[in-house]
């Protein structure tokens, strides 16, 4: 699917395209659906006793498990992404408002977003849930690692610079020098890793 | 002899799939003959694959922050710009909401519910707590009518002084051994009917009434028991029980049949403390509270502790039983005539009585000073005493 595709097709691309358009990894299509199901998002926080920020935070994690799922190909939509999104905010939304508050919680629901458990949502956050857990671990991990291993591995990994560049950029005398460097440092970054993520019980 | 290091390159040329085609042939052979290998290569993968998916998320999540802040960005001028281009003032300053206004209304919209379920907790409280207080109030007057006070007296302020040592010394020479030492709840005040042992008194006196004793002024105490009453012109008649009781001797007073005279001048004697009081009047009206003619008012200062007490004109004819009074009135107190006595008396003289009546026919006091005449009558007013 290409841009073309969706900019010439109406001014509310249906959400087929949308989600061929995120796959192929347009921002546009992206900040589109941000665009457009905000209103509703950030309306069921501020009717449920939630802040402008508490909304944002909702509402962009909610994106996020959208989003990552449509790249992984993963996403089985069984509804319209509107009803999809507002199942997953409210559960995250719910979710923070139990922790928050000594009360049982009960929440204000939009009508016109009907049926909103036949969704798959419950399940999409349980993995993303999961792979949130993993994500903070390997975030402490990197914090742990220290320099200059941490800039090595997220220059070569996360940002995709080649060896060759980052020889030069680390000062190292020759590329396999920085490849036994980037191998020492996986090593202990596995270790850290492996042991804190093990370690907590799921 | 492979070293860590070189399992490593080669995990990582096979993860983005730089390798050729024989040495990729090589390799997946030898991760299925190896298992050790396999969990090396699982963990090496799982790791990198953490780490980029790790990158992943955090590049989205600056997107979507940079989307949020374009948003904001592209909604702000708008909103500015749309006054701007027809007027220099805004026009409805309500359309701007202040940082504070904006957290009150996040408040409101917070805790409306909570604020809602607390208000009409409140109210619900309020009334319920006024309608309850009126009943109990309806409950607690219920002998009487409103605004119409019965003059039995309570008698927790009396417990003191009955137990204090002087008068219990003096109580013990007199009183009967089996006299009750417990204190009694009301008191009232009655009077001699006839010779034989009959007493008059009120009958919200004795209403719920366990045992009475009277108590004369010389301190002699008899029991008593109830013998009639009627509840509607609130007059009972009590006899005296005790065996060593003789008898009141002739009754100084004559008990008028006819009624009474407006203006006339009257008087009576009562117990609203512990010592006998008198107290003097005019006969105000020939009916009673709200228009019943049961009852004078008499313009008698009276108070809790009169009740069932005589009322005498100035020959001391007995012409009525004191009963209550109006509480929004000044000096409006009533009495149940004696005729409705008279009457009362017939009627059990028909039901024939074990001990037989005589009823005083003729006073021996008319003609006399007030101070002999209460002299001679003091004898034959008593304290009841009701116990619970």
């Amino acid at each position: 699917m290409s841009r073309g595709n969706l900019s010439s097709s109406s001014s509310t691309p249906s959400d087929d395209a949308l989600i061929a358009a995120m796959r192929g990894g347009d921002e546009r299509a992206l900040a589109h659906l941000y665009r457009l199901h905000w209103p509703m998002v950030s309306h069921f926080v501020l009717q449920n006793s939630g802040s402008e920020d508490d909304a944002q935070d909702v509402y962009q994690e909610g994106v996020m498990v959208f989003y990552e799922k449509v790249r992984d190909g993963s996403l089985e939509l069984s509804c319209q992404i509107k009803t999809y999104l507002y199942a997953v905010c409210r559960r995250l939304w719910l979710k923070r408002l139990t922790s928050r508050s000594r009360f049982g919680v009960r929440l204000l629901d939009d009508e016109e977003h009907g049926p909103y458990l036949n969704t798959g949502a419950e399940e999409d956050l349980l993995a993303a849930e999961e792979q949130d857990r993993r994500f903070s671990t390997m975030s402490e991990a990197l914090n742990h690692l220290g320099e200059p291993c941490r800039s090595l591995l997220e220059g070569f990994y996360l940002l995709d610079k080649s060896m060759q560049d980052l020889t030069v950029e680390f000062g190292y005398t020759n590329a396999d020098n920085a490849k036994n460097q980037k191998y020492k440092c996986l090593v202990r970054l596995k270790k850290l890793f492996f042991t804190h993520y093990k370690e907590e019980p799921i | 002899m492979m070293t860590e290091a070189d399992y490593y390159d080669l995990f990582e040329a096979y993860a983005r799939g730089e390798l050729a085609g024989p040495a990729r042939a090589n390799f997946e052979a030898r991760l299925a003959a190896d298992p050790a290998l396999a969990l090396r290569y699982a963990d090496f993968a799982e790791l990198t694959g953490t780490l980029r998916a790790y990158g992943r998320r955090q590049n989205v999540r600056q997107q979507l922050r940079g989307i949020h802040a374009t948003m904001l960005a592209a909604d702000a001028p708008e909103e500015l710009a749309r006054p701007e281009t027809t007027l220099t003032h805004t026009v409805n300053p309500m359309l701007r909401i202040s940082r504070t206004e904006r957290k009150l209304r996040e408040f409101w919209s917070g805790h409306r519910a909570t604020a809602g379920v607390a208000a009409s907790v409140a109210i619900l409280a309020v009334f319920s707590m006024l309608l309850g207080l009126e009943w109990w109030r309806a409950a607690k007057a219920q002998p009487s009518l409103y605004g119409y006070q019965v003059l039995r007296r309570e008698m927790d302020k009396l417990k003191k002084n009955q137990q204090s040592p002087s008068r219990t010394l003096n109580q013990i020479d007199v009183a009967p051994a089996t006299a009750v030492e417990r204190p009694s709840k009301f008191s009232g005040t009655g009077f001699a009917l006839t010779s034989e042992g009959y007493l008059v008194t009120s009958y919200h006196v004795i209403q719920g009434a366990d045992s009475l004793l009277i108590e004369g002024r010389d301190r002699q105490r008899y029991h008593a028991e109830p013998v009639f009453s009627d509840v509607k012109h609130d007059l009972a008649i009590l006899r005296i029980t005790d065996k060593r009781f003789t008898g009141f001797g002739r009754l100084p007073y004559a008990i008028k049949s006819g009624q009474a005279d407006l203006g006339e001048r009257v008087f009576t004697l009562g117990f609203p403390r512990e010592d006998m009081v008198y107290g003097e009047g005019a006969l105000s009206a020939r009916s009673g509270f709200e228009g019943d003619t049961a009852f004078y008012q008499v313009s008698i200062p009276v108070n809790p502790g009169n009740s069932g007490g005589p009322l005498l004109d100035e020959r001391g004819n007995l012409i009525g039983v004191v009963s209550g009074r109006q509480n929004d009135a000044q000096s409006a107190a009533f009495a149940t005539k004696s005729s409705y006595l008279v009457r009362l008396v017939d009627s059990l003289e028909a039901a024939k009585p074990a001990a037989p009546y005589h009823l005083p026919r003729y006073g021996q006091l008319a003609g006399t000073g007030r101070p002999h005449q209460v002299k001679k009558l003091q004898d034959y007013v008593f304290v009841v005493k009701v116990f619970e």
